[in-house]
């Protein structure tokens, strides 16, 4: 109900944007990511993302073992932005998976039915599917929640969602080497690395876009790197640079990114990196699940289970 | 364009996997969507555009649909 007004308001938006009214310095400045840029790195990144393969599928496993945990049986999955890691995985387990990217060049890579399309817009009519995957897929998003909504909205009543985004802690080093490494130099920081969520937010996130029984759960994965260039040579090569609207686009000065990565912490000659990732399960409501009894409804008092009685500990 | 029909299938004109237009609505609308064979098109009356499809992939993105004429 209130996610089909929040649909009209949503499609009555981009009416007018097309007919090139202007939206407002406003709505602008609320916009966190460069959507444009987002779809670059990735176009980019279809050529290299076979050198990060093996941390994306370590995330992407890690994700799919939420699947072991329920003894419901899927037919139909939905593979967000899973990078030619995720929907192989999903297949091995006798699974249909339709792909989507919003490159379409990166949507091409993934061996199956694909499409390109945008999560904030996303193009599959309701109850498509009965698995949705979002694996490290959905942190270039401006609007999370809404993208939540339609996800939950592609699901049948009783789908399940699993989304991993990286949490509050991941590249932590990184992002204080460049902003102490910035300041040294000019006096000034600008942000180069997303602000990440805490997890405590992540359940209420999809308990706002109506998830039933949200569960959000850390898994970390830590990465040694023998020098630290090859850290940022890897997330071009994923097409994690920085999309970040407010990023400073001028040339950085030469001296930057090899005194922040000089000032990386290392261990025993190598440099630590700590993916912190928001392991996030959400079932789309349906008839048989287990739910809150209505308020009201219990008929012992709590004040008599609570009061010192024969028998009790005081 | 006119004579789509007679070229070979090469992989730019492939066509769209059936299995996806069962699936598929316009993203802007949510509407229906109506396949455009000879132009590998798929057209949302609605919204007023028509989606590509590319290497057989449907390129559900509003900034590169074709505005239908009115």
């Amino acid at each position: 109900m209130g996610a089909d007004r929040w649909q009209r308001t949503r499609a009555a938006g981009l009416g007018k944007l097309r007919r090139g009214v202007h939206i407002g310095a406003m709505s602008d400045a609320m916009l966190m990511f460069d959507r444009h840029a987002v779809r670059l790195h990735r176009d980019r990144a279809v050529a290299t993302v076979g050198q990060v393969s093996d941390v994306l599928r370590e995330a992407a496993e890690r994700l799919l073992d939420r699947l072991d945990d329920t003894t419901r049986r899927f037919t139909r999955a939905l593979d967000v932005g899973g990078r030619g890691v995720v929907a192989p995985l999903l297949r091995a387990r006798q699974l249909e998976v339709v792909s989507c990217d919003l490159s379409p060049a990166m949507a091409a890579g993934n061996g199956g039915p694909a499409v390109a399309a945008d999560e904030e817009w996303l193009p599959f009519a309701p109850a498509s599917f009965d698995l949705v995957v979002a694996s490290l897929a959905l942190h270039w998003v401006n609007d999370l929640p809404g993208a939540l909504i339609q996800l939950r909205q592609a699901l049948r009543p009783d789908g399940l969602l699993l989304a991993s985004l990286p949490a509050l802690g991941t590249l932590a080093e990184l992002r204080q080497a460049l902003t102490e490494a910035e300041a040294a130099l000019t006096g000034g920081a600008a942000p180069r690395v997303s602000p990440f969520p805490e997890l405590r937010d992540c359940a209420g996130l999809l308990q706002r876009a109506g998830f039933a029984l949200p569960v959000a759960d850390l898994e970390e994965i830590r990465l040694l790197y023998a020098e630290p260039f090859a850290l940022m040579r890897d997330l071009r090569a994923a097409g994690e640079t920085s999309a970040l609207r407010l990023r400073d686009r001028r040339v950085p000065s030469r001296a930057l990114f090899p005194l922040a990565l000089s000032r990386l912490p290392t261990e025993a000659d190598r440099v630590p990196v700590a993916l912190r990732l928001a392991m996030m399960t959400g079932w789309a409501p349906g008839p048989d699940q287990p739910k809150p009894l209505r308020p009201g409804s219990a008929r012992a008092s709590l004040a008599d289970a609570l009061r010192p009685g024969p028998g009790r500990l005081d | 364009m006119s004579d789509a029909k007679h070229e070979p299938q090469t992989a730019r004109n492939a066509p769209i996997d059936p299995r996806l237009l069962e699936i598929l609505v316009c993203p802007l609308t949510k509407g229906p969507l109506e396949y455009d064979r000879a132009n590998n098109e798929l057209i949302s009356r609605k919204a007023g555009l028509a989606y590509p499809v590319r290497d057989g992939i449907p390129i559900m993105l509003p900034e590169e649909a074709r505005q239908l004429e009115d």
